[in-house]
Parts: structure tokens; sequence; C-alpha cells
């Protein structure tokens, strides 16, 4: 009887211990994991572009491009830009990688392959956690019409303005990554910028989206862009 | 179970204390390399796309 009893309690104190250390990984170890790799995936993008080897930027809006350059292509899981939000703290700053599978979202914000490039006509549509893996996108419903999000490439400043958001829908809604998404109130193709993170915070039920416009570009010689400057 | 181990750890006190360390870091290490990140996806806080449905 005693052996019975002490097995048993043995048992739970082990599978409570089993779940104390399952919350410490997700809350806690995933975080430090996912900081370490953005900040690996940054200081790589870094050193790639002081070496030069840029992508050639994208036109400017209504520019017209004569010489008509082709994009360089992203490869899955290989960083290309960094984001800025002010509005998110002056501080947050993260890589943006290609692919949306579970190993890119773990070191990055997520482009999805298949949408338009950074600052290219189309829909520049990115995915970030909202929790765990370092919390990208914890404060994603503070975003606000007119904030700016700021991306650069290495050779230029890419400022789009949120004109719509956050905007919640539910995961089988893939209208919002649309070159023109229907409920964003755009009417004409442009150059648009779609962030997706889930929604509520802990749970996976529905998404929330903001779309921005693209509103200006400069060099990066020209220094960082006014919604960057304190 | 635990006091079976404890029994069946060679040594005095002292050495038993320092395997019994040992496993729990052992146990530990392989939770966090392996068991959790597996069992990580089957939780909701992933899905943040709109097309991996």
């Amino acid at each position: 009887m005693r052996v019975i009893v002490r097995t048993v309690s043995e048992l739970c104190i082990t599978v409570g211990t089993l779940i104390v250390l399952f919350v410490v990984y997700v809350l806690f170890w995933t975080g430090v994991r996912a900081d370490s790799a953005m900040n690996e995936q940054i200081d790589q993008l870094h050193r790639q572009w002081s070496k030069g080897s840029v992508r050639p930027a994208a036109a400017a809006p209504g520019e017209q491009t004569v010489t008509a350059t082709r994009p360089s292509p992203y490869y899955y899981g290989r960083a290309f830009a960094i984001m800025y939000i002010p509005r998110l703290g002056f501080t947050w700053n993260k890589p943006v990688l290609e692919g949306t599978g579970r190993d890119v979202l773990a070191q990055g914000l997520a482009h999805y392959a298949g949408t338009a490039q950074l600052g290219r006509a189309g829909n520049f549509a990115v995915a970030g956690h909202r929790r765990t893996y370092g919390d990208p996108f914890k404060d994603f419903p503070a975003l606000r019409p007119g904030d700016a999000v700021v991306l650069t490439d290495g050779t230029t400043w890419f400022t789009y303005r949120i004109d719509k958001g956050p905007y919640k829908t539910v995961p089988t809604d893939v209208e919002v990554i649309d070159p023109v998404p229907r409920k964003s109130g755009y009417t004409r193709p442009g150059r648009y910028l779609t962030l997706t993170t889930c929604d509520p915070e802990w749970g996976h039920s529905h998404r929330l989206i903001v779309w921005a416009h693209l509103d200006s570009t400069q060099s990066v010689e020209a220094g960082e862009p006014e919604a960057l400057r304190r | 179970m635990y006091g079976w181990i404890w029994r069946n750890l060679p040594g005095n006190a002292w050495v038993k204390a320092l395997i019994s360390l040992l496993l729990i870091l052992a146990v530990v290490y392989i939770l966090f390399q392996y068991v959790f990140p597996w069992a990580e996806p089957l939780m909701p806080f992933n899905d943040v796309t709109v097309d991996n449905q």
C-alpha cells in the first residue's frame, strides 16, 4: 500500500516538474534562442552590406524604371532586410527572412514567399510571432494608422505608413495578403505592406493584420529616414 | 522510484548526490534539446500566418 502511494506521489511530482520546465522553455528559453538568432541575422546582414554585396535597390514609387533591373531572388531562410517600427520601441528592430516555415519564424520575421519583394509593386507580406520566440509582435495591437514601418535592404530605406489596422480576421482569410487586399480599403494596385500575427496573444483562433503603403524611399547614403529620428 | 534509484547508485552519499545531479542535468538537457522542441509546435503560439492552415 505504502509503495503504491509513494510511487503515485512521485509520479505526480515528476509530471509537475515537467510542466514547470516546459513553461520555462516556452516563455524563457525560446526567447533567449530567438534573440540570439535574430541578433546573429542582423549582424550578418550588416557584415554583408558593409562588404558592398547588396542587391539593387527597388525603384522609388512613381519613378519610371528605364533600366528595369531584375530583382535578385530571395532564398528560403535567408535574411534580406531589417524592419524598424518606432511604435513598438525605438530599439525595436528585427531581421526579415524569406519563407514562413517554423524554422524561419524562430529566427525573425518571415516574408510570405510569393508575395511582392520589398519596395516593389504588389503586397510585401510579413508574419511574426506575437508570443514566444522573443515576442517580436507582442505590442501589435498598439499599431495605429499613420505609424511608420521602416525597412532597409542595405541600399535603400523604405518607409511604409500604416493605413488600416489592427484588423482581426480568421486564419483561413488568405485574401489579406493579396496584391490589393479587399478589406484594406485600397482600390488600386500599389506598393503595399501587410503584417500578420496571431490573436489572442496565446491562441491561434484569429489573426491580426495591419496594412501600409509605401510612403517614401531614400538611399542609405542619405541617412536614416525621418521616422527613425528621435 | 527515486528511492530505488538512490539505493542502486554506487558509492557513499556524496558520490550518490553527485551522480544524481548529473542525471538531473542530463534529463533537463534532453528535454530542452529534443523533447520540448518537438512538443512546442503542438501548442497554438506558432500559428501566425494566414496560409499555413
